[in-house]
């Protein structure tokens, strides 16, 4: 099929994640047709007339239907976060490269998210966790702007319970009447705690580029190789099929080579934060 | 009578009867002259066509890629969307009169828009248009593909070339046109033309002028190393400097480049309000929103909006493409106004590592 044709997909929940943040639960409108995809790959979603957005899948592929976490911040994403059940949107995909599975087997995972960057991460979460064996000691560092920012609270309760898992949680701030307890700062003051940094490990990080440029120093002056950070990165997209130029990063196109790159294949281009 | 395939001498008349006899089938663009300057255009009459044509403004790649195409339109049907796939027209069409620097933009653009993912539309429009190319003896002031080697007579390039890319090659001669066949299809259109075998002495003429049309070439490009040596520095002042307070961000030097590929999509309601349109149209990493995103956008200067435009051609263009993703056709050079040359910027930045 011709990549730029959209299919249809029908809404078959919405979830409030925060006040600007929702998860559809989407399934193909042919139900003959199943999407196939990896963690931390994309669809571009969208709206007859109103466009379209690049946008993760928030969970693991392999069911009937497959959910997208978006946040209400344009002219698309306010449209999609405005969903009701069974109404219809347009997705084609998925795009992109996915988190390292294979090399992460074997391996001590450190998992380092900022905001929404939990969202490509999420079905790489899962999907360890299904196959708990095949994965070293897993830390999660998570850190949102406020405690009402956080994303899937209910699950990172339940991650935190599982063997050889430690997750660590911190706000930037906490608006008063917060029953938060935890620590506040930056996710990568969370690096110093015991635990946190472990030998053979892979670190997988997404979240606003600012915070991984100070998660890819913090590692590297704690002498955590460069070639086993990995990163999701956004920029703006229009194909998805490395065509439409906007995504490019020196001879990288994000939307192919990417959102998922190892470090040291983005290092020394320009017009990054990192 | 030469043997089909094999080289054949054409005289000017014998091709312009041709011609006539073609474009009473085909639709046929060429370049022809308008107001001063040449464009290539769908000609009624073969006398149109300006055959000593230097450069024309609108690259012929871009008359396969055109700047507005209609992807697709969304019917209103009770609330759901039917998707109806636009197609491209099927006629064929003869796109005559292409130098070597522009086919090679061609397959240089194609690497893009028909490599892994194709563009069907492109890939449509690609296939409809027989391309008779031309061998370049006149370059102009801007002109440095002699630099390159993807002209001004046509030859492989970085992967690419003769046989591919065109399917009939001319070369202008004293005793007419020496023609060249590359595919089935070019053979086709000389059907019923009288070639005759080039003599050694026309095969002489054709290296005399192609050594004669090198000689003319007053812009160089020193393309050693070129990739590297612009990696090493991204962050050299130049870029500043010229794109600071020489760019105006308007866009020219994308519009005009055989190579550049990046667009837009954009939705359009009809007045019916029933049916939208899916657009895809040119964009340009000069314009100033191209890199923005909703926290914030990553080229928000000059500097680095020139820098991106310039490294994405020498350099950034090999490691993804395998090749430089400029021909050397000057177009961004003359159609800029404030004269700012891709090829001064790459020169200073070589002499400033010299010097070091
Ligand atoms: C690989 C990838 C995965 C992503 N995954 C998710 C996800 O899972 N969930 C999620 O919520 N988001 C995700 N995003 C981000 C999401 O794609 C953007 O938030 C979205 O594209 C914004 O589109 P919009 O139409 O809502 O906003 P827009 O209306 O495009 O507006 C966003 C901002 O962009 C600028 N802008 C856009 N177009 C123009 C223009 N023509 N001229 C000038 N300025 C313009 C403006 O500053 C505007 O405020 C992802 C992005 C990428 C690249
Ligand atoms: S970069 Fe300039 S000289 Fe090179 S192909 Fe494009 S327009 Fe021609
Ligand atoms: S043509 Fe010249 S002024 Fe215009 S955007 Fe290109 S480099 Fe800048």
């Amino acid at each position: 099929m011709n990549w730029i044709l959209p299919r249809e997909a029908v809404v078959v929940a919405v979830k409030t994640e925060t006040p600007d943040t929702k998860t559809l639960t989407l399934r193909l409108r042919n139900s003959h047709e199943r999407l196939d995809f990896k963690p931390g790959q994309f669809n571009m979603v969208g709206l007859p007339g109103i466009g379209e957005a690049p946008i993760t899948f928030s969970s693991p592929s392999g069911n009937e239907t497959f959910q997208h976490t978006v946040r209400a911040v344009g002219r698309v994403t306010r449209a999609l976060t405005a969903l009701k059940g069974s109404d219809v949107l347009h997705v084609r995909g998925p795009f992109g490269s996915g988190w390292p599975e294979d090399e992460a087997v074997g391996k001590n995972l450190l998992i380092v998210a900022g905001g929404m960057g939990m969202v490509p991460l999420r079905p790489f979460l899962l999907h360890v966790f299904e196959n708990r064996i095949k994965f070293g000691r897993i830390v999660v560092l998570y850190g949102a702007r406020t405690p009402d920012d956080m994303l899937f609270r209910d699950e990172v309760t339940v991650w935190a319970e599982q063997a050889d898992t430690k997750v660590l949680l911190t706000v930037d701030e906490v608006p008063v009447g917060s029953t938060w307890t935890g620590p506040t700062g930056v996710v990568t003051e969370l690096f110093d705690h015991p635990g946190v940094l472990l030998d053979d490990a892979l670190a997988l990080t997404c979240g606003p580029e600012l915070m991984m440029r100070f998660v890819v120093r913090g590692l590297l002056l704690r002498q955590f190789p460069a070639s086993r950070i990995y990163l999701s990165l956004e920029r703006r997209m229009r194909c998805g099929v490395a065509q439409c130029g906007h995504c490019q990063i020196g001879p990288k196109y994000v939307c192919q080579d990417g959102p998922v790159f190892c470090y040291t294949d983005l290092r020394g281009w320009p017009d990054t934060l990192l | 009578m030469v043997e089909p395939f094999a080289p054949g001498i054409l005289s000017k008349e014998a091709l312009d009867a041709r011609l006539d006899a073609l474009l009473k089938e085909y639709e046929i663009v060429a370049p022809v002259n308008r107001r001063g300057q040449a464009h290539f255009s769908k000609i009624i009459e073969i006398s149109e066509i300006e055959w000593g044509y230097s450069s024309s403004v609108i690259p012929p790649s871009k008359v396969i890629y055109q700047a507005e195409q209609l992807l697709m339109r969304f019917v209103n049907q009770d609330g759901s969307y039917l998707v109806v796939e636009q197609h491209p027209p099927s006629r064929q069409r003869i796109l005559l009169g292409v130098h070597p620097c522009d086919i090679h933009g061609i397959l240089v653009l194609e690497r893009t828009l028909v490599g892994r993912w194709q563009d069907s539309w492109y890939a449509g429009e690609r296939k409809r248009s027989l391309i008779i190319g031309l061998n370049c003896q006149n370059p102009g002031p801007d002109c440095f593909c002699s630099s390159f080697g993807t002209g001004p007579f046509y030859a492989p390039w970085m992967g690419q070339g003769p046989p591919e890319g065109c399917d009939l090659f001319m070369t202008e001669l004293m005793s007419g046109y020496l023609i060249e066949t590359f595919t089935e299809a070019g053979r086709r259109l000389l059907e019923g033309s009288e070639l005759t075998k080039p003599t050694d002495s026309d095969l002489v003429e054709k290296d005399e002028r192609h050594k004669k049309t090198l000689d003319q070439f007053t812009k160089h490009l020193n393309t050693d190393g070129l990739d590297a040596l612009l990696n090493r520095h991204l962050e050299h002042p130049v870029w500043e400097r010229v794109g600071e307070d020489r760019c105006l961000s308007c866009t020219n030097c994308t519009m005009v480049c055989p190579t550049c590929y990046c667009y837009d999509i954009v939705d359009r309601a009809q007045l019916d309000l029933k049916t939208i349109l899916r657009w895809r149209r040119w964009d340009s990493c000069q314009d100033q929103h191209f890199a923005e995103v909703h926290f914030g956008n990553f080229r928000p200067s000059r500097k680095a909006r020139l820098r991106q435009f310039v490294c994405h051609k020498l350099s950034y263009w090999m490691e993804q493409y395998g090749c430089y993703g400029c021909v050397g056709c000057g177009r961004c050079i003359h159609w800029c106004p404030t004269g700012i040359d891709l090829t001064e910027i790459a020169a200073e930045i070589r002499r400033e590592e010299i010097r070091l």
